[in-house]
């Protein structure tokens, strides 16, 4: 099954391409909220200028109006703690009634890691001192031991990228262990399906996740090859019918053919009863001709005469049948001209000898048939790289497009299943048509450079 | 040639179609032939095979107490005759079991009474030559059994193929035989790439026949396609 490869391809192929975008997806949405984030002053920003804003005035120390309100409305709150006192020198009115007014050293440590009475503080240096700016309890989390190995942070980005492609290798892995089980379990749906289109019989086992679908599978195989039985049961009835008419008649037109012949070469008779006896002998080999043909129609349309293929010379071939025609003394109004170019003498088909000598023949005797007045009859072949071309064409009445055109394109009323009543050609071109086809070939008709008709059979090598 | 001493060749005709009988009876009487005996089952045919000793037998597949091809078996073990099977039955493995059996031809009914006249005395002429066989040409005459030339007084001797493509166009006499029908008949069943060899042994056989060769009446070519024997009197 072709398309198994293609699948599994689409399968990994959408599977990498979802993976990819979602990777793209998440960094977009990191660098959206990180820059979000970022928009907004940070904490150790604030406090740097509050720091700096802080000025001492008059032996006291102030803060601009603008940036006391800016600390109302983030809810925070400032002091200032001496560099040398370590004393609260300065302080907002909002400073909780819990914070101590004098730090030691690693109370200064311990606010700027962290807290102050689970608050959490950040600090920035004023001119003489720290100003530590304190915030809501629910504001902000601080990381207290924060502290990164330099080799893990020169290593984070290859890490990030081993730690990506192992991500992307392992769900790869997953996605084509998964679907290959799937795929194993759809491979016997897919064989039966496919051997449902070849007509053959389909047995699949009723088990797994499919069975329902394997179930439905036979059950649609089991009347496929009923209905295929009883068709084939019917065609065999038409051919057997056909051929059992047809050896029945053969007989008694015998006995037709043979005394009307007899009477035909009678000395005793008048020459118009004479006339009369070759009418019915010229009748007589039409209905054998026409059971004859409608014996072998029938057969190749349900494949009831196998092809006996063999290499065989198409030029070798052809003259015999040409020499067959010439030999039976064919009237003089036709002749029959052999065109194939003298040094070719062999052009080699697979083919059917004695079929193939029939289509021949059948086109010749059209031509025949269809110019009462005489023509000459044109045959050739031509060895065509890949092909061998096998024209018939006579420089007799012809055809006209329209004709032309029904002959290429309208079936026999004996395979169409629409206006049986409408004649559109002898048995003679079906036969040839099936058999060429048997021959996986061409046929083309048109109208002959001669000025009649012209048939070319195009039979591969 | 005269084919006279054919027509007294004894043929046992069998068909249980009795108006059948009749009639290729009459065709073959109205002929010429003269010795002619008719039987209508496997029983009568046997009895009368036993009694006439025919020389050619036509024989009908479909038989009330067996079938044509069992006949021609038991018929084969009382002498060496050819067989040619008349029958309606016209499948290709009717035909090919017939032929494989050992049938001479096989003709599928309806028939025109001079194609089975033309197949009765073709195969007659294959199986009984004269006993002193000259075919009549325009300016020669062939005695196959000493493979020669008469022209002229003069005798003159023909190779083997030679003898083989005079045969094979003989057997064929007044109609064409394809190149590739002649070449086989030299060369065997694998015969393409011999058309030149072909033609250079037909102007030697012209050159033995023919007064003038270059422009020959009895051994004619019909172009791209083949050659044809004319024999006097036929």
């Amino acid at each position: 099954m072709k398309s198994i490869p293609k699948l599994i391809r689409r399968f990994v192929g959408i599977m990498m391409l979802s993976t990819i975008l979602l990777i793209i997806l998440n960094i977009t949405f990191f660098a959206i909220v990180f820059v979000r984030n970022a928009s907004t002053l940070s904490p150790w920003d604030m406090a740097d200028n509050a720091a700096a804003a802080l000025q001492l005035k008059d032996g006291g120390y102030s803060i601009s109006d603008d940036l006391m309100t800016k600390l109302k409305e983030e809810n925070t709150w400032a002091f200032l703690i001496d560099n040398d006192t370590r004393q609260v020198v300065w302080r907002t009115d909002n400073l909780p009634s819990n914070i101590p007014m004098q730090y030691t050293l690693s109370d200064i440590a311990k606010l700027t890691r962290g807290y102050i009475d689970g608050y959490p503080a950040f600090t920035g240096e004023a001119k003489n001192g720290l100003l530590v700016l304190g915030f809501p309890k629910d504001r902000f989390w601080k990381h207290t031991r924060a502290s990164w190995d330099y080799n893990f942070i020169a290593n984070l980005p290859k890490n990030t990228i081993i730690i990506l492609a192992i991500n992307i290798v392992l769900i790869f892995l997953i996605y084509v262990a998964v679907n290959s089980k799937l795929l194993r379990s759809i491979r016997p749906i897919i064989n039966g399906i496919q051997n449902l289109s070849d007509g053959s019989p389909v047995c699949i086992k009723e088990k797994g996740v499919f069975s329902e679908l394997a179930e439905k599978i036979n059950k649609t195989s089991g009347i496929l090859q009923m209905q295929a039985g009883q068709l084939r049961k019917k065609e065999t009835a038409r051919a057997n019918w056909i051929a059992g008419v047809s050896h029945d008649i053969r007989t008694p037109l015998s006995m037709i053919m043979g005394y009307a012949g007899q009477l035909e070469d009678s000395k005793n008779l008048s020459e118009i009863e004479r006339k009369k006896a070759a009418v019915i002998v010229k009748q007589s080999s039409r209905m054998k001709d026409l059971i004859n043909g409608l014996n072998l129609a029938t057969k190749l349309e349900y494949n009831m005469q196998p092809l006996k293929v063999k290499q065989e010379n198409a030029i070798s071939i052809t003259r015999q049948v040409i020499v067959d025609f010439m030999n039976t003394n064919i009237d003089d109004k036709f002749l029959i001209e052999w065109k194939t170019a003298d040094a070719l003498s062999a052009c080699y088909i697979n083919a059917d000898k004695d079929l193939l000598k029939r289509a021949i023949s059948n086109l010749i005797q059209n031509s025949i048939n269809h110019n009462e007045n005489g023509c000459v009859i044109y045959v050739s072949v031509d060895d065509c790289n890949n092909t061998c071309k096998i024209c018939i064409e006579d420089n007799g009445i012809g055809a006209s497009d329209k004709q032309i055109d029904i002959l290429n394109n309208t079936p026999h009323y004996l395979i169409c299943d629409t206006s049986t009543t409408e004649q559109r050609h002898g048995l003679g071109l079906l036969i040839v048509k099936q058999i060429i086809k048997g021959h996986n070939g061409e046929i083309l008709i048109g109208h002959s450079e001669y000025g009649g008709f012209k048939t070319v059979l195009i039979i591969p090598k | 040639m005269n084919e006279d001493y054919l027509l007294n060749k004894r043929i046992l005709l069998v068909d249980d179609e009795q108006e059948l009988l009749d009639m290729v009876l009459s065709i073959l009487t109205e002929y010429g032939f003269q010795n002619v005996k008719a039987a209508k089952n496997v029983k009568e045919a046997i009895e009368q095979a036993g009694k006439s000793r025919p020389e050619l037998a036509i024989l009908d597949v479909m038989l009330p107490d067996g079938n044509g091809f069992e006949l021609m078996e038991q018929l084969k073990k009382g002498g060496s005759y050819p067989i040619l099977f008349l029958t309606a039955c016209g499948e290709d493995n009717d035909k090919f079991k017939g032929f494989g059996l050992g049938a001479d031809d096989y003709i599928v009914k309806p028939f025109l009474p001079k194609e089975l006249l033309f197949r009765v005395m073709a195969i007659l002429r294959r199986s009984y030559k004269e006993e002193n066989p000259l075919v009549c040409l325009h300016d020669s005459q062939i005695d196959f059994s000493r493979a020669e030339i008469i022209k002229n007084d003069e005798h003159i001797p023909l190779t083997a193929k030679e003898h083989n493509l005079l045969s094979a166009l003989y057997r064929n006499a007044g109609r064409i035989v394809t190149i590739d029908a002649l070449c086989e008949a030299v060369w065997g069943s694998n015969p393409f790439g011999y058309e030149n060899s072909l033609m250079a042994h037909i102007r030697r056989i012209r050159e033995k026949i023919e007064q003038n060769p270059s422009h020959p009446v009895s051994l004619v070519t019909v172009k791209g396609l083949g050659y044809k024997l004319i024999v006097e009197g036929k």
